[in-house]
């Protein structure tokens, strides 16, 4: 019965994967393709600041770390949180089903990470068996063992009367918190994991790509293992996953637009509405893409003053601060397809252009931005020789006009 | 009468709470073969939530859901067999049409294909959606999603009929299709609990009423305290007439 609904699901996948091609429309081209472009595009031209020495000890484990970080952090979203989760429950598709199509999806999406990692040594034209052993060991140990700890946190989770662990009351006194503990420590030893893998192959004991083999096979049987315990815990974890999904509101005094406070004065009133709700529901709906922001402007900042002249020091930062400006775009992104819910409505009836929402989620992109941009810019204007701060702020601005238009396109008509 | 196979659906002490607010507390009731019962209660007063907790979709912190004798927690696909449901913000793949979200429906149900096909027509047909088989989900209006979710609950032959604010949006004689779409279901032994703010119309065509107010109270209305409701109809009542929170 399971075959028969992975062959349904399958098809059903297939199907709306082909949905660019059967019903093309440029927004939905564009707000994938562009980032995709711009992506692959900085990593080709940062390749020589980016790329780990696959060939050191540090570096294979820096590749890994690279390798599995993602993998092990979206598994959560790709096991339990698709939009379908609860209709396909509600037709009584078998869990064992649902899990091996979600399986497949991280499987795609590991390769993609590794493919996307090994740009850098196309690039630099340092691309050969080691590297990709060494990503793919990690990538694929991180998809195995990330299905299994995650749907064993998930078991853990709905088991009544389970003993709590000492890592989970460690997180402080929200009960809820504690009691979703397994599920906040379930990512890590598949990071670990993948990074050992990928310091493995560099072992001379076998050759990278058995190496490769022999961790693929491990993964395999992990995700085995994991399909049991997510079928376990599919009928009582998929409606809580809903719930701990809920956002709390805003703290008292956090509530209410304020629109027209600081540089955004300069603003017409349309567009320094559209800024104020959008920076609004990107700080409340996409919270750790502001919080990224700070942490990273002060390291980038410390860093410059301590080794500035270095041109590692200065790769490292570029491409810190590059990967917090993608993961901002990623949020107006998720911000725009958000609004296939009916938010264009709302501003088509309240007479709002498509010049005004432009403007106004640039202008609140750009605000997010700000801190890193102004922060690491004149750091950086002040220790390189021969260089010019406003370039960070340039970069920013290029980064939140180029997210802001993908945005509105994945918002649909 | 809560481990009773022929009742479509038998909620037994349902208790619910979101960060400490109870919401629902020892819900108790049963579905008869053939009744249609109201779900009544103001906006937030829980009715989204009893029944997200008896479709699976929300997880009870205590009581038990029986649809056709199963748990939906823990035999799901028995329950899911049982049970046709409308939430009040259906999903709808964007990217299927409506023709292939029902093939899909029906192939996920394993029913007969050539069954499933003059099913999918008669009820497109008496909903007024003849001919829109090839427009994408994406592209329906709000009410056509409606129906088209509706479709897919109906399509299977469901003991238990559960909707959730599913007559919104409806024009007046889809509304009236359906409702006796609904009728001849009943006669045949189906059962509907439905969620509606449309006071007059579940006062005339529902037999008993489930009424939820905030903080957890609930009462069934039934014989003559209905009688009486329905004369008067108000998501109101007599605060001492209602279960209190144990």
């Amino acid at each position: 019965m399971a075959s028969n609904a992975v062959r349904l699901l399958l098809g059903l996948e297939l199907r709306r994967l082909a949905d660019p091609v059967r019903h093309p429309r440029p927004g939905a081209w564009v707000a994938v393709l562009l980032p995709a472009a711009l992506g692959i595009a900085a990593l080709w031209l940062g390749a020589e600041s980016v790329r780990p020495d696959a060939a050191d000890g540090d570096g294979a484990i820096g590749l890994g770390l690279l390798a599995s970080s993602p993998v092990a952090f979206w598994a959560y979203p790709v096991l339990f949180r698709p939009a379908d989760d609860a209709l396909l429950r509600r037709l009584g598709i078998p869990p064992r089903a649902s899990y091996a199509l979600r399986a497949l999806r991280l499987f795609a999406l590991t390769l993609a990470v590794v493919l996307l990692l090994m740009i850098p040594y196309a690039a630099t034209g340092a691309l050969g068996t080691v590297p990709i052993a060494e990503a793919l060991a990690a990538g694929l140990v991180a998809w195995g063992a990330a299905l299994f700890a995650l749907s064993g946190a998930a078991m853990r989770i709905v088991t009544p009367g389970r003993r709590v662990e000492l890592t989970s009351r460690m997180m402080g006194p929200d009960p809820e918190l504690v009691s979703a503990g397994p599920l906040v420590w379930a990512p890590l030893p598949p990071v670990i994991a993948g990074a050992f893998a990928a310091r493995l192959v560099l072992v001379g004991a076998l050759p990278p790509l058995v190496w490769t083999v022999v961790f693929a096979s491990a993964a395999v049987g992990l995700a085995w293992v994991g399909a049991g315990r997510f079928a376990r815990a599919l009928p009582r974890f998929g409606p809580q996953a809903n719930e701990m999904a809920y956002a709390p509101p805003p703290r008292a005094g956090e509530a209410g637009l304020v629109i027209g406070r600081g540089l955004a004065r300069v603003l017409p009133q349309r567009v320094g509405a559209v800024r104020a709700r959008d920076a609004a529901v990107m700080s409340r709906r996409f919270r750790w893409a502001g919080r990224i922001t700070w942490p990273v402007a002060i390291i980038c900042v410390l860093a410059l003053l301590r080794a500035g002249e270095s041109a590692a020091v200065q790769g490292w930062v570029t491409g810190a601060g590059a990967l917090v400006l993608a993961m901002h775009a990623a949020a107006l992104i998720g911000l725009g397809r958000l609004e296939r819910g009916g938010t264009r409505w709302m501003d088509r009836t309240v007479g709002l252009t498509a010049r005004d929402r432009l403007l106004g989620r640039w202008a609140a992109a750009f605000g997010m931005a700000l801190p890193l941009a102004a922060c690491v810019g004149i750091t950086w204007g002040l220790i390189v020789p021969d260089s010019s701060g406003w370039m960070w702020l340039l970069a920013a601005a290029a980064s939140a006009a180029v997210g802001s238009a993908a945005s509105l396109a994945a918002a649909g008509r | 009468m809560m481990r009773d196979r022929s009742a479509p659906l038998a909620v037994d002490g349902l208790r619910k709470a979101y960060r400490k607010r109870d919401v629902l507390d020892g819900v108790t009731f049963a579905l008869r073969p053939g009744e249609a019962v109201a779900l009544l209660g103001s906006n937030g007063a829980g009715k989204s939530t009893l029944l997200g907790c008896i479709t699976g979709d929300r997880l009870p912190d205590r009581g038990t859901v029986r649809l056709c004798g199963h748990d939906p927690f823990t035999d799901l696909a028995a329950a899911a067999q049982c049970m046709g449901f409308v939430p009040e913000q259906p999903f709808l793949y964007p990217e299927l049409t409506v023709g292939e979200m029902l093939q899909f429906v029906a192939a996920a149900r394993r029913m007969d294909a050539g069954e499933a096909g003059r099913e999918s027509a008669r009820l497109l047909d008496l909903l007024g959606l003849a001919g829109a088989e090839s427009t994408l989900c994406r592209e329906l209006s709000q009410g056509m999603g409606r129906k088209t979710a509706i479709i897919a609950a109906l399509l299977h032959g469901p003991k238990a009929i559960l909707l959730d604010e599913a007559l919104n949006g409806l024009d007046r004689t889809s509304a009236e299709r359906l409702t006796s779409e609904l009728d001849a279901r009943r006669a045949e032994g189906a059962a509907v609990l439905l969620s509606s703010h449309d006071l007059d119309f579940v006062g005339a065509w529902c037999s008993r009423g489930l009424m939820l107010q905030p903080g957890a109270q609930w009462r069934m209305l039934e014989g003559d305290e209905w009688e009486a409701w329905r004369r008067a109809p108000s998501l109101g009542l007599d605060p001492g007439a209602l279960t209190r929170p144990r």
